[in-house]
């Protein structure tokens, strides 16, 4: 199994790719939608190579859930993630660094969970399991 | 040379305006997949008369209906080729008659190949274009989208989901440098306008303000356009190659 500091380069040289970005642009924290631009062909675009480079299946919204919460409001209210809702983040995206995140749960500021480091430790996990 | 070395796929293309386009394609350089349903004769002196004016042309079998045929369609053709660039998605039928008479096979048909024959040929090829960062995709449409006839529910409805489709899809892939765009050609003299232009008689030449039938290498010329670096900032547009059909009227 390659070492975390290998599956963080092809990570980043898959974004370099997919997202048409410089190298220099991409950090562990940065985030796919607002710092390097990802629309959402380009998530897809994303799964497809990192399948390729790393030999593994991404079931469809396994790495980038999409409509999480499909408006229940137990989960979302006035905007905000609640309790409950964040319990469903951590066993959806166990891979996600919520930290952040919990201290002020904007729905809006979901797509900020999306970040380079994320799909690496997404990438870890899933070669884990795969052994 | 506009498309000098570009792979492209034309659909329905041994006859019609797709026969025109894929001359005029070849003629620009490209190298041009001749998709074809049934007329195999059509399809293969096709081929060899584009040979023969020093172009690359060839012939694949496929209903645009099938999806699975579709996607072999453009494997092959990049087997052969290498990355395509370009798609048009030609490929059309007519069963005019009036919607009392129309059976609901009449109007799947028309629909099938017509607007589900863009789909597939669009789904099949989308991502390979997004990850080129680079394509043209060119629909058929019809000035029959927006002012039809008698007889044409379900042609005039495949017509005008293709409209609808070309702009949803340009959309989807302009973030990618891929336009979508669709032509929409008036009265053009193949073997599908016949029955329309012989029933119609010298009526429709008077309704067109160019006074003349258009011929398959009109709509050919606005489709090399759309293919070419020329049209790089057009994208979900839908072009009206008419004679002026569509205005609707004629000088006095």
């Amino acid at each position: 199994m390659p070492s975390q500091a290998e599956i963080y380069q092809k990570v980043s040289a898959t974004l370099v790719d997919a997202l048409n970005v410089e190298q220099e642009e991409i950090k562990p924290t940065s985030t796919l939608q607002g710092d390097l631009g990802a629309e959402s062909i380009d998530f897809l675009d994303i799964v497809f190579r990192l399948e390729r480079e790393f030999g593994i299946k991404i079931p469809r919204n396994e790495l980038f859930p999409e409509s999480i919460f499909q408006g229940d409001p137990e989960f979302v209210q006035n905007g905000k993630v609640t309790a409950k809702g964040l319990e469903e983040l951590r066993q959806k995206m166990p891979f996600a660094d919520l930290s952040g995140f919990e201290k002020n749960p904007e729905l809006s500021a979901i797509s900020d969970l999306f970040t380079v480091e994320m799909i690496a430790k997404y990438i870890e996990g899933k070669l884990q399991n795969k052994k | 040379m506009r498309l000098k070395d570009q792979v492209a796929i034309v659909t329905g293309g041994s006859r019609g305006i797709g026969r025109g386009i894929v001359k005029a394609f070849a003629a620009e350089g490209a190298k041009v997949a001749v998709v074809y349903k049934g007329s195999q004769s059509a399809a293969e002196s096709l081929v060899a008369e584009v040979g023969q004016a020093g172009g690359t042309a060839a012939a694949f079998q496929c209903d645009v209906a099938d999806y699975d045929a579709a996607v072999k369609v453009v494997e092959a053709v990049e087997a052969k080729w290498g990355p395509i660039q370009i798609v048009v998605n030609n490929a059309g039928i007519i069963r005019d008659m009036l919607l009392v008479r129309m059976k609901p096979e009449d109007f799947d048909a028309v629909i099938r190949t017509n607007l589900h024959g863009t789909f597939n040929f669009c789904n099949a090829l989308a991502m390979k274009l997004a990850q080129q960062r680079k394509g043209r995709i060119i629909n058929i449409s019809s000035v029959a989208a927006e002012h039809t006839n008698a007889c044409q529910t379900n042609y005039a409805a495949s017509k005008g989901a293709i409209n609808s489709f070309t702009r949803a899809l340009a959309i989807e892939l302009a973030g990618r440098g891929v336009t979508v765009n669709a032509i929409a050609p008036g009265f053009i003299e193949t073997d599908m306008s016949e029955a329309v232009r012989n029933k119609g008689g010298d009526l429709i030449k008077k309704l067109i303000p160019l006074k003349r039938l258009g011929q398959p290498d009109d709509i050919a010329k606005a489709a090399v356009f759309l293919a070419s670096p020329d049209a790089a900032y057009i994208t979900g547009q839908v072009i009206t190659v008419d004679g002026g059909l569509s205005l609707g009227a004629t000088a006095v």
